[in-house]
């Protein structure tokens, strides 16, 4: 069921009309809960075992690491780090970690035949399993109170809106909504309904029409010409964008109009001067995961410049595994570990002299250095990522076809500027008189309708 | 209070809409429901299968072109000695013996049905499989549906309706009592739920207009349809995609054609030791095979011309591509009329071999 879908639609209709009818906070958790499974099982029914089983072993371990002290406490930890991480590595990076072997043994000349796992990733699988961490990590650091209601700390790894393409929430933020009864609010869910609209707005109307041109050139890069496939990789920019930023909008409205709060994820990335700024704006819920349960721990910038350097790389490179067990990944985090090195001592060297003119300069530049580095998120492999790019700096000639016809193409353009207009000057939902909300609505759903491009494309942050 | 009985007015409408979309008997009583209703009907175009997919019956680019259905059709003097089983699809439909050279009795065996009957050894038995390009490589990737046929046929076995399958009438008294724990995630929830919230006759203004809005601004067709280069026909998407089983671009490895054509020898040998006297293989190639050939993955020459291969092939691919008059209709999946009778005429030539 994607969000994307007549299914999700009704579904998402009769959830929240039965949450505001029932008059208990009880029934309203045992209604999300049973939701988010149906939710979840409408793509895989099996793989709720597996969700199940790390639940469970969190929820306990939550209460253990509460109640013991010392190496106890510990291991509590360990185990439910185990059993999330295990899961992960099972799944996920197997097949990766086997095929290399087979590779490197191969290359060796001692070829062998290891077996691989023939199951598809549970969807999601990165975004929950990080999620549920955070809540055993916030108890260990006393940050947190175990859960003790089982049905409340499942729904708070299982709660629908953000299941398989997060936020990856903080329990602190997430458990003590979940047990406060609260009042319809009508102007929730007017904020709810027209944040989710514009999120349907920018999957449809923008990313998946964007999606035909990039599939084009991506498929057809050896043929295209450096101006197709530079035109292939900045949409891919703004697909990717729009495609995940529309998701977020999606999950974080659908919460809001059940008066539920979830945590912000994007703050107009493309409007960052470097790439460390671009991390604080750019899928906020992962970079401050990683900040906080990763860098910081590992020493952040308190045992010397080499020492943060290297913590930063080392981020970075897990960032990059996190969305993939693929080479393409691994490169693409690195790189932008390498340039965020880079980029902020040039940055702090010239930072007494920058003037609006410099800032915009500086806004392009690293647009340009986040849609190269986009390349190698999107290919299927690094050999076809370089090509790519050299074929792009090669400023050859050979087929401009795009997919998609001029007018299709001024179009896009226009839907993006009005993308990045709406989101700079009208960052939140900002109609609060009914008559010109339902005007809203009805322009965006016939918008949606007419303009919307129904190809029952996956959000693409949903194999991660 | 008015917004309390709505909101459960609302959650009624929208359970029964799901609980009707996701069952499949309750599907199949509305459809039988609807059948020919011509307000509340389901949109149905005479035009062709993708005009009717793309909702462009708008554009008449599309329309067939009219066709005598006898034309072309060859009339054969021959004893009638052999019983001709057809293992076909949507293309070999109503047919009749009398389209064959020499057949006494003409057998079409529905891919999926499965048929309940066994050889008749006195007469010369001869299998055709005729399949459609875009299913071929799914087919015969394994035996599966091999095994399927042959035991349909051979061993007189019934096979059980699956979900792909027509399926019996249903009546009121029935739909509750059939609704399984799997209906609750039918993979088909959403294009039901289109059909039962959207595809009726009076909303096509609707379907019409985006689609025409797509076809005159953007120039391309809606959904799973596009729009030929020389912008003359219309073809399934999944049949020009880069990527995918069905498509006929999508890149093909030796050894999937080495499985195939195993698969095909296993198929061919099993068959022939339990009476038939001779198995055919014709694959009807998908339009863009012919219509579109740059980036063809050449899946039916390699498959034909591979020297391993033992079941013997009617070959239309080649004659399609020697016509240069249309073989396919413009806005259809199917052939025409004159690719049918070029596909009886090839057909026959090999029964007259016999």
């Amino acid at each position: 069921m994607t969000f994307i879908s007549l299914q999700f639609i009704v579904f998402f209709m009769v959830v929240t009309l039965l949450f505001f009818r029932l008059g208990n906070q009880k029934g309203r958790i045992w209604l999300l809960l049973i939701a988010s499974c149906y939710f979840y099982m409408s793509f895989i029914q099996e793989y709720i075992l597996i969700l199940g089983g790390t639940i469970v072993i969190d929820y306990f371990a939550g209460i253990q690491i509460e109640k013991s002290e010392g190496s106890s406490r510990r291991f509590w930890l360990i185990l439910s780090i185990i059993a999330n991480i295990g899961t992960l590595a099972v799944f996920k990076y197997y097949n990766f970690f086997i095929g290399n072997i087979h590779t490197g043994l191969q290359f060796l000349g001692k070829p062998i035949s290891l077996p691989l796992l023939k199951m598809a990733l549970p969807l999601g699988l990165s975004f929950h399993t990080f999620q549920a961490l955070s809540y055993t990590i916030e108890v260990y650091r006393r940050k947190q109170t175990a859960e003790r209601n089982f049905v409340v700390y499942a729904l708070y790894v299982m709660f629908y809106p953000q299941l398989v393409a997060g936020p990856i929430e903080r329990p602190q933020n997430i458990l003590p909504q979940l047990k406060v009864f609260r009042q319809y609010d009508w102007n929730n869910v007017k904020d709810g309904l027209a944040r989710m609209l514009w999120g349907f707005f920018k999957k449809a109307v923008i990313a998946d029409r964007l999606a035909m041109v990039v599939d084009r050139t991506f498929q057809h890069y050896p043929e295209s010409s450096s101006v197709a496939l530079a035109i292939g990789a900045v949409f891919y920019s703004f697909q990717i964008y729009c495609d995940f930023s529309g998701y977020s909008d999606i999950a974080l409205g659908a919460a809001k109009v059940m008066n539920i709060q979830l945590m912000e994820n994007f703050n107009q990335p493309y409007l960052s001067r470097g790439l460390s700024e671009f991390w604080t704006r750019w899928h906020i819920s992962l970079s401050s995961w990683f900040r906080d349960y990763l860098y910081i721990p590992l020493g952040g910038n308190r045992h010397g410049e080499t020492r943060r350097k290297l913590n930063i790389l080392i981020v970075f490179l897990l960032s990059g595994l996190w969305h993939g067990a693929n080479w393409t990944f691994i490169i693409w985090g690195l790189l932008h570990g390498l340039f965020v090195l880079l980029l902020t001592f040039s940055i702090k060297k010239g930072k007494e002299s920058q003037t609006g003119f410099a800032s915009l300069l500086q806004v392009l530049f690293n647009f340009m250095l986040v849609t190269l580095l986009w390349i190698f998120f999107r290919a299927e492999n690094t050999g076809i990522a370089w090509d790519y790019i050299k074929t792009i700096f090669s400023f050859r000639g050979g087929s401009n076809y795009i997919a998609i016809n001029s007018a299709e193409f001024i179009f896009s353009l226009a839907a993006i500027g009005t993308m990045l207009w709406r989101e700079y000057y009208l960052p939140t939902h900002f109609i609060r008189n009914n008559k010109w909300f339902y005007i809203y609505v009805t322009f965006m759903v016939v918008a949606c309708y007419y303009l919307g491009v129904f190809a029952e494309n996956q959000f693409i942050y949903f194999q991660f | 209070m008015l917004k309390k009985i709505l909101s459960y007015i609302f959650i009624i409408i929208g359970l029964f809409f799901l609980w009707a979309s996701t069952s499949r008997n309750a599907m199949q009583y509305i459809s039988q429901k609807r059948d020919n209703n011509e307000w509340w009907g389901s949109y149905q175009c005479l035009k062709g299968d993708l005009v009717s997919m793309a909702y462009l019956d708008i554009v008449k680019r599309f329309n067939p072109l009219p066709e005598n259905e006898n034309a072309n059709r060859a009339a054969y003097n021959v004893p009638k000695s052999t019983i001709l089983y057809l293992h076909g699809d949507s293309y070999s439909r109503h047919l009749s013996d009398s389209d064959f050279a020499g057949v006494r009795k003409y057998i079409p065996i529905d891919r999926n049905h499965g048929i309940n009957y066994h050889l008749d050894t006195a007469n010369k038995n001869i299998l055709l499989i005729e399949i459609s390009e875009r299913y071929f490589r799914l087919y015969f990737s394994g035996l599966q549906i091999l095994d399927e046929v042959c035991d349909s046929v051979i061993k007189k076995k019934t096979i059980a309706w699956s979900q792909d399958n027509e399926y019996p009438a249903i009546t009121e008294a029935s739909i509750l009592p059939k609704i399984g724990v799997s209906d609750l995630f039918n993979k088909y929830i959403n294009q039901n739920l289109q059909c039962n919230l959207f595809n009726y006759n009076f909303m096509m203004p609707l379907f019409e207009s985006k689609a025409a809005l797509n076809y005159y601004v953007f120039n391309r067709a809606s959904g799973d349809v596009v729009i030929s280069n020389d912008h003359n026909y219309l073809f399934l998407k999944e049949t020009v995609t880069k990527t995918g089983i069905n498509s006929s671009f999508s890149p093909l490895q030796d050894d999937e054609i080495n499985k195939l054509v195993h698969n095909l020898n296993t198929a061919y040998d099993h068959y022939k030791s339990t009476g038939f006297k001779e198995v055919y293989l014709s694959i009807i190639p998908n339009s863009a095979t012919i219509l579109q050939p740059a980036g063809y993955n050449n899946l039916i020459p390699l498959l034909q011309s591979n020297p391993g291969l033992k079941i013997k092939i009617i070959d239309i691919y080649t004659v399609f591509k020697k016509t240069y008059e249309s073989v396919y209709l413009p806005g259809d999946t199917h052939w025409n009329n004159k690719g049918r009778q070029l596909w009886l005429k090839t057909v026959n030539e090999k029964l007259l071999q016999l």
